[in-house]
């Protein structure tokens, strides 16, 4: 990884785009079936991306933040890692969505650790690969932020704000929205992110999963999200009678 | 004179069950009938007997003689299945949460159950209704061994709704692990406090008032198993979904499970459709149907 701090923010920046090359503009995470059914409209859409901003980006902030700490002076804490995308993948109730935190983890991680060249990435990619253990999305963007080291608040911060604007692009092609409007959204959510990525900080206080530990023991008490509307959505995506996106 | 401001549990329940099975003498392909053994039972918590069931399982109601739960209860209920016991348990009615008071600490459950190899653990509580300015926690942690298999359902109501009481509690906290050799499949963690976060929006309840969850297991079974059940089951979900008034999906979790989940604007929407998905996953990992529960035919 690169050593110097402006090169390092200009990485970030250009990982958390949400047109960085892994595919996420072919999922909707769930949205496709709520427009459909008429349940997402132009004018609930910004209560609904600040809810989900509480819920869905919340638990995927603190996931950040644990894979941020699992480096120690340098070296990758490899089995908290693991067990962290396990425990995140449990969490994730619809299997369309889970699946497609996997794509984007695996691809996102491959491609940067191909891009650096960077060995521990690497080691992690292949040893989930030969466990059979799915890498996700936030679980990859918060080990590969730990590398960067610019700071585990910037780091969720940035991965909250790619994954808005990720779902409010695919709202903009889901609904008859402009991109005046989002615009407007993304700009007004900016203090929404801000305040879900402090309270992430609270909820993983006292969690610190190191490099001495061989397994991760599962607690998460301040942990907190609830979104039984969009998981249904995720999960009766399958059965619309045409889709535009994967998920 | 009490000080009446000091948080003191009201009432220290629990219940410690052990269901086991043993083979007969000398015949050990042929398992005997489960057994229940009450290891210690605490009021309110108590059960009476285990009733025989005509595929060899037994069932068993959990009561809780207070009639609800209590501001400042502190309910611990512990079940050990042991290798090979099939064990149906169910509640007497559903679970009221009444109104939180003040001096007492917040309600709370602890749940812990563990299915032994070969174990079958139906889980199948009515639903929990916490009433206006209810406070209430409950964690259930669920481990599974090898071919070990779970049925468990749980169903929250918005409220008393004749009594107009639609989402007035003041915090319901569930927590929710199920793990099988080690691996988590179900981490559910919900802080549900209406009044700071409405459930009402259309990221989290939307229109429906009732939500349930349906976690189906059997350890072992492989993964392309559980996509054809999904499959199957999604089929019954489309039939049983009548978008503004219940909602069915399922999903695969991790691995070992299948999750129904539903949303709906009556309880008995959720009752009946959960009868007819418990029927056609038993049917499927198991081989026989579901015994349900005289009380609810």
């Amino acid at each position: 990884m690169p050593t110097t701090a402006p090169d390092r923010l200009l990485k970030l920046i250009h990982i958390a785009d949400s047109a960085f090359p892994i595919g996420a503009a072919a999922h909707s995470f769930g949205l496709e079936t709520l427009t459909a059914e008429g349940v997402l409209t132009p004018p609930v859409l910004e209560a609904f991306f600040t809810d989900l901003c509480w819920e869905v980006g919340h638990l995927e902030g603190c996931f950040v933040r644990l894979t941020y700490r699992c480096q120690v002076e340098g070296q990758l804490a490899l089995a908290p890692w693991l067990d962290l995308n396990q425990q995140l993948a449990a969490f994730k109730s619809a299997r369309e969505s889970r699946e497609a935190s996997a794509t984007l983890g695996r691809r996102f991680l491959q491609t940067i650790a191909q891009l650096e060249d960077d060995a521990q990435l690497q080691q992690a990619y292949q040893v989930a690969q030969q466990r059979g253990v799915a890498i996700h999305y936030c679980t990859a963007f918060g080990l590969v932020g730990g590398r960067l080291a610019l700071g585990e608040s910037a780091t969720v911060l940035a991965y909250l704000q790619q994954s808005l604007v990720g779902l409010v692009s695919a709202a903009l092609r889901l609904l008859p929205v402009g991109q005046g409007r989002t615009g407007e959204i993304l700009w007004r959510m900016k203090t929404i992110i801000a305040a879900v990525a402090d309270a992430t900080s609270d909820s993983v206080a006292n969690l610190e999963p190191t490099a001495a530990l061989t397994t991760l023991p599962i607690c998460y008490p301040t942990f907190s999200t609830f979104t039984p509307l969009l998981d249904l959505a995720s999960m009766r995506h399958p059965t619309l009678p045409t889709r535009l996106f994967i998920s | 004179m009490p000080n009446l401001t000091t948080v003191t549990p009201r009432t220290v329940g629990l219940l410690h069950l052990r269901f086991h099975r043993s083979a007969r003498e000398n015949e050990l392909a042929d398992w005997g009938p489960t057994r229940l053994q009450p290891l210690a039972q605490q009021p309110p918590l108590r059960v009476v007997r285990a009733f025989p069931l005509a595929d060899g399982a037994v069932l068993t109601h959990l009561h809780n003689v207070s009639g609800g739960v209590l501001g400042g209860d502190q309910l611990t209920l512990r079940v050990a299945v042991e290798a090979g016991a099939q064990v149906q348990l169910t509640s007497t009615g559903a679970t009221r949460v009444y109104r939180h008071r003040p001096a007492f600490a917040t309600a709370s459950q602890v749940n812990s159950f563990t299915v032994a190899p070969g174990g079958l653990l139906e889980y199948l509580p009515d639903s929990v209704i916490p009433f206006a300015g209810a406070r209430f926690q409950q964690q259930t942690q669920i481990t599974l061994a090898e071919d070990a298999g779970l049925f468990y359902w749980e169903v929250i109501a918005p409220g008393r709704e004749a009594h107009n009481e639609l989402f007035a509690y003041d915090e319901l906290a569930l927590q929710l692990d199920i793990t099988a050799a080690g691996q988590p499949l179900v981490l559910e963690r919900l802080r549900l406090q209406p009044a700071l976060r409405p459930l009402t929006s259309m990221a989290r309840l939307g229109a429906y008032r009732y939500f349930g969850t349906f976690y189906i297991c059997r350890v072992g079974v492989p993964a392309p198993q559980w996509l054809a059940l999904e499959s199957e089951l999604m089929a019954l979900a489309q039939r049983l979904t009548q978008p503004g008034s219940v909602l069915w999906g399922v999903s695969t979790m991790p691995a070992h499970g299948l999750t129904v989940r539903t949303l709906s604007l009556t309880n008995r929407a959720i009752s009946d459709g959960l009868l007819q998905f418990w029927q056609q996953a038993k049917l499927a990992l198991y081989g026989r149907s579901a015994i349900p529960p005289r009380k609810v035919y």
